[in-house]
C-alpha cells in the first residue's frame, strides 16, 4: 500500500470515528441512479452534519442535481439508503426532513413576489423568520408587487432563496444558490446563509464556482462522474489529494479539485 | 429552531394537509384567474349560450303560434326540450372544446415552469393539492354558468314556465359532465409531458367516445350498454328529465379515476413501473365501482310530463310482477321501431322491474335484408316475453298493446285508468327581448372588464 493510500485509509477511518462522535443529521449510503443504461450516480455515500454548510461540488454532469432530486424524493433512485438522525428516511417522508430548491425554475409567473412570500408563510408558519424580513435581507422590497414572470434571473434567484429560507425543515438543499447573482449579491447571500446556519439550520449547497464554495462551506463533498471522490474540510481534502506531501500545503480548492478528479 | 428536533416526524404533515386546503385553493384560484384560457372561455360562453337561447325562444314562439301561425299541440311544448336543453347545450360544447384547456393548464403550467418540484414538497398530501385544483375548477365553472342562469331568469321574465326538479336535474347533469371532463383533462395533463400533448390526449378521449356512440348506434348489444355511459349519452338522460343513479355513479367514478390517475402520475419521485402498477390498481377499483354503479337500477323521473314513466295505474300494476322477465327483441339496432320500443317501453320497464333482462337477437345492423330473406327472416320483428316459464310473442312497439300483453302473461288484471292531471304544455309566443344585448354585448364586455380588473387589482384573486 502506498503512503498516499495509507494516509487516505487512516483519514477515512478517523472520519468514521468522527462521524460516530458527531451528530449526523443526514446519512446517505450507497445511493445509485441510472437513466436507461447511463449511470448517473454510483454508490454515493456521505453525511451531513447538523448545523453545517456542506458544499456539493463537481464538474458539469457530475450528478449534483440528480443527487439532490433523489434525496428530495423528486426522482426515484435505484438503490441505497438515506437516514435522518440515524432513522431510515423513506422517499415519501423526505419533505418532512428537508427542502430542496431547484435551479432554473420559474414558478407561478403571473403571481407577484408578495404573494409567493405570503403563500410560503401561510403554508409553513415558520416562527424563525418571515417574508418581510427576508424580502429586506434579499433586497426584494421594491419588487413585491412585480409578477414573478417579469423578474430577472438574479431577482428570481433571490426570491427562490427567500422561499427556501421560509421553510422550516432542518435541512435546506440549494442548487446553485449564487447562479445569476452579481458579486455584491453573492457576498450578501453568503452572509445570510451563514447567519441561518449559525441559528442551527443545516444547508447543503450545490456550487459550480469553487471559489464561492471555498468561501461559504464548512465541508465539501466532491462528486465526479456520479461518484463521491472526496469528502471533508479543505484541509482534509488537501490531505486526501496528497497535496501536503506534494509540496502544495496552501493549495486552493481548484488545485485540490483537479488533483482528486 | 426546528433543526434541533431530535427525531423524524417532527411535524405531522398529513394531519395539517386538510387545514391547508383553503390556502391551496386560494393559490389555485389565483392561477385560474391568471389563465387566459379561462377568461376566453368566460368571454365566449356568453355568445354561445345566447345563440342557443335566442334561437330556442324564437323556435318556441313559432311553435306556439307567434305571428298568427298555427300552434303546435300544447302538450308537446315543454320548456325542458324547447328552451333549457338547447340553451345549456352551449355548455356541452364548451366542456368539450374549451374547458379541457383550462383544466390542463392548472397542471401543465406547473410542470413546465418547474413549480411542480416545489409543489411536491409542500406540506400537504398530493391528493389535497389536486383537490384544491378541482375545487378551483368547480368554482370557475360555476361562474361560467352565469350566462345560462341569466337565460333562465330571462325566460321567467318573458313569462315562461319552469319546472324546478327537471331544471335542477339538467344542471346536475351538466355539473357531472364538467367533473368528468376535468378528471380526464387532469389525468391527461399528469401523463403527458406538455400541455399540447395533454390536449391531444383529451381530444382523443372525446373522439373515442363519439366513435363509440356512433358504432353503438349501429351495432347495439354490449357496445350500446357501454355507450350509454359516454359523456354525450350520459348527459342525454338528464336532458330527458331522468335522474339515473347508475349514470350519476359512473360519471362520478370516471371523474374520480381521472383525479386518482393524476395523483399517481404526478408523483414524479416514484418509478414508472410503480406508477403503472398503481394506475392498474386504480383502474381495477374504479372498474369494479363502475360495474357495480352501472347495475344500480334506482332512477327518478323528474320530468314534469313524466315522459320516462308509464301512467301511475300501470306502474302500480306492473310492480306486482316479481318474477324475472326476459325480453328477446328481434329488431336491428338501426331499425326505428327498436328506438321507439326502447324509448317508450323498455326503458320505462327497466325502471320498474328489477329482474328484467333484454336480449337483442337480430343479426344485422339495419334489418333491411334480415327481414327480407336471411336465416332469421321469419323471426325478424318479433318481440318475445318470457315470464315464469311462459312465453308470448308480440310485434307491437305501442305502449298500451305491450302492457296488455304483459298483464295477460303475468296473470294480472289490467288496471282501471286513474284520474291523473294531464301535462298541459306551456306554449309561449315571446320575443327574446334584451337577450342579444345581454349575451352578445354586455356579457363579453363584463367578462373583459373583470379580466382587466383581475390583472390589475389583486383583490379579485383572493
Amino acid at each position: 500500500m502506498s503512503s498516499r493510500s495509507l494516509s487516505v485509509a487512516v483519514l477515512y477511518q478517523s472520519l468514521s470515528v468522527y462521524n460516530l462522535l458527531t451528530m449526523n443529521l443526514l446519512t446517505v449510503n450507497g445511493l445509485s441512479k441510472q437513466y436507461d443504461a447511463r449511470t448517473v450516480l454510483q454508490d454515493v455515500s456521505f453525511s451531513v452534519q447538523q448545523g453545517e454548510v456542506l458544499g456539493l461540488i463537481g464538474p458539469n454532469g457530475a450528478g449534483k442535481t440528480t443527487l439532490f432530486e433523489c434525496l428530495a424524493g423528486l426522482a426515484p433512485d435505484d438503490g441505497g439508503a438515506v437516514s435522518f438522525h440515524q432513522q431510515a428516511l423513506t422517499a415519501a417522508r423526505r419533505k418532512e426532513a428537508l427542502f430542496y430548491l431547484p435551479d432554473s425554475i420559474a414558478p407561478w409567473a403571473a403571481q407577484t413576489v408578495r404573494w409567493a412570500l405570503k403563500f410560503f408563510e401561510q403554508l409553513y408558519r415558520n416562527r424563525e423568520t418571515n417574508g418581510a424580513t427576508l424580502a429586506g435581507e434579499l433586497k426584494l422590497e421594491h419588487l413585491l408587487n412585480a409578477p414573478i414572470g417579469s423578474l430577472s434571473k438574479g431577482e428570481r434567484k433571490r426570491l427562490l432563496l427567500a422561499l427556501g429560507l421560509l421553510t422550516p425543515q432542518p435541512l435546506l438543499m440549494l442548487d446553485e444558490p449564487f447562479d445569476g447573482l452579481d458579486l455584491r449579491q453573492t457576498r450578501d447571500v453568503m452572509r445570510l446563509l451563514r447567519r441561518h446556519a449559525g441559528r442551527g439550520r443545516t444547508l447543503m449547497l450545490s456550487i459550480h464556482q469553487l471559489n464561492d464554495a471555498a468561501r461559504v462551506c464548512d465541508r465539501l463533498v466532491m462528486l465526479s462522474e456520479g461518484k463521491v471522490v472526496g469528502e471533508g474540510t479543505i484541509d482534509e481534502l488537501r490531505a486526501q489529494a496528497g497535496l501536503n506531501d506534494g509540496g502544495l500545503p496552501q493549495a486552493g480548492l481548484e488545485e485540490i479539485f483537479l488533483a482528486i478528479t | 429552531m426546528t433543526a434541533g428536533c431530535p427525531k423524524l416526524g417532527w411535524r405531522r404533515y398529513s394531519l395539517r394537509s386538510l387545514s391547508l386546503l383553503p390556502v391551496l385553493f386560494a393559490k389555485e384560484w389565483r392561477e385560474l384567474m391568471a389563465s387566459r384560457a379561462y377568461w376566453l372561455l368566460l368571454i365566449f360562453i356568453g355568445p354561445l349560450v345566447g345563440n342557443g337561447f335566442i334561437t330556442a325562444v324564437n323556435l318556441y314562439a313559432e311553435a306556439s303560434g307567434i305571428g298568427g301561425g298555427a300552434a303546435a299541440l300544447a302538450q308537446g311544448l315543454t320548456p325542458l326540450d324547447g328552451i333549457l336543453v338547447p340553451t345549456w347545450g352551449a355548455y356541452d360544447l364548451a366542456i368539450t372544446l374549451l374547458f379541457p384547456f383550462v383544466a390542463i393548464r392548472l397542471i401543465s403550467a406547473e410542470k413546465e415552469s418547474g413549480a411542480w418540484k416545489l409543489a411536491l414538497q409542500l406540506p400537504a398530501n398530493l391528493s389535497v393539492t389536486i383537490a384544491a385544483k378541482v375545487l378551483a375548477l368547480i368554482a370557475g365553472w360555476l361562474i361560467a354558468w352565469l350566462p345560462g342562469l341569466i337565460a333562465v331568469v330571462l325566460w321567467k321574465f318573458y313569462g315562461g314556465h319552469l319546472d324546478w326538479p327537471e331544471t335542477l336535474n339538467l344542471l346536475l347533469g351538466h355539473w357531472l359532465r364538467m367533473l368528468l371532463s376535468a378528471g380526464v383533462a387532469m389525468a391527461a395533463a399528469a401523463l403527458a409531458e406538455s400541455a399540447a400533448s395533454a390536449a391531444i390526449v383529451t381530444l382523443t378521449f372525446t373522439l373515442g367516445t363519439w366513435a363509440l356512440d356512433f358504432m353503438a348506434a349501429g351495432r347495439g348489444g354490449w357496445m350500446a350498454e357501454v355507450a350509454a355511459f359516454t359523456p354525450v349519452a350520459a348527459l342525454r338522460w338528464f336532458e330527458q328529465g331522468l335522474l339515473r343513479l347508475s349514470t350519476a355513479l359512473v360519471m362520478l367514478a370516471i371523474a374520480l379515476a381521472g383525479f386518482a390517475v393524476a395523483v399517481v402520475w404526478l408523483q414524479v419521485g416514484q418509478r414508472v413501473s410503480t406508477r403503472i402498477y398503481r394506475t392498474l390498481a386504480v383502474m381495477i377499483v374504479i372498474a369494479a365501482f363502475i360495474w357495480l354503479g352501472s347495475m344500480a337500477r334506482a332512477s327518478r323521473d323528474l320530468s314534469e310530463n313524466r315522459r320516462n314513466s308509464f301512467p301511475r295505474a300501470d306502474e302500480i300494476a306492473l310492480r306486482q310482477i316479481s318474477a324475472p322477465l326476459r325480453i328477446t327483441i328481434n329488431l336491428a339496432p338501426e331499425d326505428p321501431r327498436l328506438m321507439d320500443y326502447e324509448r317508450s317501453i323498455l326503458n320505462k320497464l327497466k325502471r320498474l322491474l328489477p329482474h328484467l333482462t333484454a336480449e337483442y337477437a337480430a343479426q344485422s345492423q339495419t334489418g333491411l335484408f334480415e327481414s327480407s330473406g336471411g336465416a332469421n327472416a321469419e323471426r325478424y320483428g318479433e318481440i318475445w316475453y318470457e315470464l315464469a316459464g311462459r312465453k308470448v310473442m308480440n310485434r307491437s312497439t305501442t305502449e298500451p298493446i305491450v302492457l296488455e300483453q304483459l298483464y295477460e302473461l303475468a296473470g294480472i288484471q289490467a288496471p282501471a285508468k286513474m284520474e291523473e292531471p294531464e301535462f298541459p304544455g306551456y306554449p309561449l309566443a315571446a320575443h327574446p327581448k334584451a337577450a342579444r344585448w345581454v349575451f352578445y354585448a354586455l356579457w363579453p364586455l363584463a367578462a373583459c372588464l373583470t379580466w382587466w380588473l383581475a390583472r390589475n387589482d389583486r383583490r379579485l384573486t383572493l
